[in-house]
């Protein structure tokens, strides 16, 4: 059989057709979604099998970066911002990331950092990773942070990936993500939302 | 003119990227913006936007290809750019931002193709360059609220302490600042000499000196510079050239010592090849130059630019004089164009005729190699035993030690410093 891969129109990409100059979208998935990078495939990318087994869509979105899962245990934190020719795109993970970790302070986190290209990580292990896709003179920043989601469900469905950053050092799947829950911080959906809608709404 | 565009670092500081789709095709008419290809890198899938407003007369590269940033991407033909026009058009550099972000290189540089131009490196190790951690981040805390007043107040939120949870700046804490004049102040020893438009004066950088420095510091980043320093007597060269340099002005040819240093330096480049080359680190491969080019660096106005003599072995010392006329005209009046800047091999620095003796010159890099001439002068030199008065010519030259190695540079010099001494094995 094969997985069938749907072109990503998930609903925080509603936000890249938008007419504003900045906009954001915060997403709580209802369900399990698999999300391949543009040059992923799931023949490289996943194991097919379970997959298919426990019929989990999946869907391939236009910017870089590996697979990502979605579930209700995660956060998917989307950003748009028309930028005309600029190509800096270090300089609006680094700013946006720098938000999303005000917000992440606020609510207690320590020992967070940026690590790799633009993963946010409590101390070397990642909660959250992102990529961007620049299209028309419009950034669209999107990133899934890891709340309380377990690791085997990530490695359940997710092969370790094909490129990987330095920081990573070969870890797998367990050694190397973690969540909020995991690292000790019992926070909801219902404190994060507000947090980050103070910090991403900043100048 | 012809414009190179180059594969530009798009901020991760990574160094190559997957050409994904092109969006434009050869032939077509682009504006500066309209986007030229879909490019992948890491993290990022970004298209590319055109520079220049013009014609693509080149696409390079097939859609799936990996290229490196400074690869370049597509020719834009810009219709009606000749001349001094072409040059403004190389120190413009680009109509799109290039940004200077910390740790993250330059990015959005563009670059024309042939002027020796390389585009600044990536960051390698992206930990490190990207790696922010918490405990030295120095971006307060605060609400919006007090954020719109620090901006009312111009007060850097930054350096206020917050009273607030977690250290949150507060609406009193940027008041309480405020009020306490914790601002920049001039200390009473300054402002008792002058103001500071006073005492110095600000200047924008054109774009030539950011050209100008941004070579430079890639010479001295990716170079070892080596330099060998000699004298050479140089009675007979100038017997020779006093001889004809009249005849030769009666047909407007000025015969300068620089055109027989510049035939001595290609016709010894001929027999020391690894100071006619250039080392590809990439790719791992040394790239020997069977085409012998010599830059002159002329020093005009608005400041230094080199342009290059092609094949200057297979010319006669008059056509090279011509030829050193025609580009020194030319770099007076800013009417060179990007051909005469293109392919240089070696370069040659005159700065003598202004009064230096040795110098250390910084190779135009990547070439191989830099000869500087010193001031010519009278001195006195042993002849058959005898003292007699020479004319000396002081020579200067640097090598990229990656390439040559001191043996190398030394018999490279000393092949110049034969013909120069007898000029007559210049002719055979």
């Amino acid at each position: 059989m094969t997985i069938e891969v749907q072109k990503y129109d998930l609903q925080d990409y509603s936000i890249f057709e938008s007419s504003k100059e900045y906009d954001y979208y915060l997403w709580h998935p209802e369900d399990r979604y698999i999300i391949l990078g543009r040059a992923n495939n799931p023949e490289a990318s996943l194991e097919t099998d379970l997959v298919e087994a426990d019929q989990v869509k999946v869907y391939k979105r236009p910017s870089g970066g590996e697979t990502v899962i979605l579930t209700p245990n995660t956060l998917v934190i989307s950003v748009k911002v028309k930028i005309g020719n600029e190509l800096n795109t270090q300089k609006y993970f680094k700013e946006i990331n720098d938000k999303i970790m005000d917000a992440l302070s606020t609510l207690g986190v320590k020992d967070l950092s940026m690590k790799g290209i633009s993963d946010i990580s409590i101390g070397d292990k990642k909660i959250l990773g992102s990529s961007i896709y620049l299209r028309k003179k419009t950034l669209f920043y999107h990133a899934v942070l890891n709340i309380s989601e377990s690791i085997e469900v990530i490695s359940k469905y997710l092969k370790h990936p094909t490129k990987e950053p330095d920081y990573r050092k070969g870890r797998s799947h367990k050694e190397f993500v973690t969540s909020l829950l995991t690292e000790g911080y019992k926070l909801s959906v219902k404190d994060l939302i507000p947090a980050l809608n103070t910090s991403l709404s900043l100048d | 003119m012809k414009y190179i565009f180059k594969f530009p670092d798009i901020g991760e500081g990574l160094d190559e990227g997957t050409i994904v789709e092109w969006l434009v095709k050869k032939g077509q008419h682009v504006e500066s913006g309209d986007s030229l290809v879909t490019m992948e890198t890491d993290k990022v899938v970004a298209d590319i936007p055109s520079p220049k407003t013009g014609t693509l007369v080149t696409l390079f590269g097939k859609e799936g290809e990996t290229i490196h940033v400074g690869d370049a991407l597509v020719e834009i033909e810009i219709e009606g750019v000749e001349g001094e026009a072409a040059i403004a058009e190389v120190e413009k550099g680009s109509d799109m931002e290039a940004i200077e972000e910390e740790g993250a290189g330059v990015v959005g540089t563009l670059e024309i193709a042939g002027n020796s131009a390389i585009l600044s490196s990536s960051n390698e190790g992206v930990d490190d360059a990207v790696e922010d951690k918490r405990e030295v981040k120095t971006k307060s805390l605060a609400t919006p609220v007090s954020r719109a007043v620090a901006k009312d107040l111009g007060v850097d939120i930054n350096n206020v302490k917050g009273t607030g949870p977690a250290g949150r700046v507060m609406k009193d804490d940027i008041l309480r600042y405020a009020e306490s004049g914790s601002k920049p102040k001039v200390s009473s020893s300054s402002a008792s000499v002058g103001s500071v438009e006073q005492l110095v004066e600000v200047e924008p950088l054109s774009q030539m000196r950011k050209t100008i420095a941004k070579n430079m510091i890639q010479s001295k980043h990716n170079a070892a510079h080596m330099t060998v320093f000699e004298e050479v007597e140089i009675s007979e060269l100038d017997r020779i050239r006093k001889k004809y340099k009249d005849q030769y002005a009666a047909d407007g040819t000025k015969l300068t010592y620089l055109a027989f240093i510049i035939k001595a330096t290609a016709l010894s480049l001929k027999k020391f090849k690894s100071l006619n080359s250039e080392m590809d680190m990439e790719n791992s491969n040394m790239i020997y130059k069977k085409y012998y080019n010599i830059g002159i660096a002329i020093d005009t106005e608005k400041g230094l630019v080199v342009p290059v003599i092609k094949n200057a072995d297979k010319l006669s010392i008059v056509e090279i004089a011509a030829e050193i006329q025609n580009l020194s005209e030319k770099a007076r009046t800013g009417k060179l164009a990007m051909s005469d800047f293109k392919d240089g091999t070696f370069t040659i620095t005159s700065y003598g005729s202004i009064g230096g003796l040795f110098a250390v010159p910084v190779i135009n890099y990547p070439q191989a190699g830099i000869l500087g001439i010193g001031r010519i002068s009278k001195q006195p030199v042993v002849k058959d035993d005898k003292l007699d008065i020479g004319l000396v010519l002081p020579l200067s030259l640097a090598v990229d030690h990656r390439i040559a190695d001191g043996g190398d540079a030394t018999r490279f010099i000393n092949s110049i410093m034969g013909y120069l001494a007898e000029p007559v094995t210049l002719i055979f």
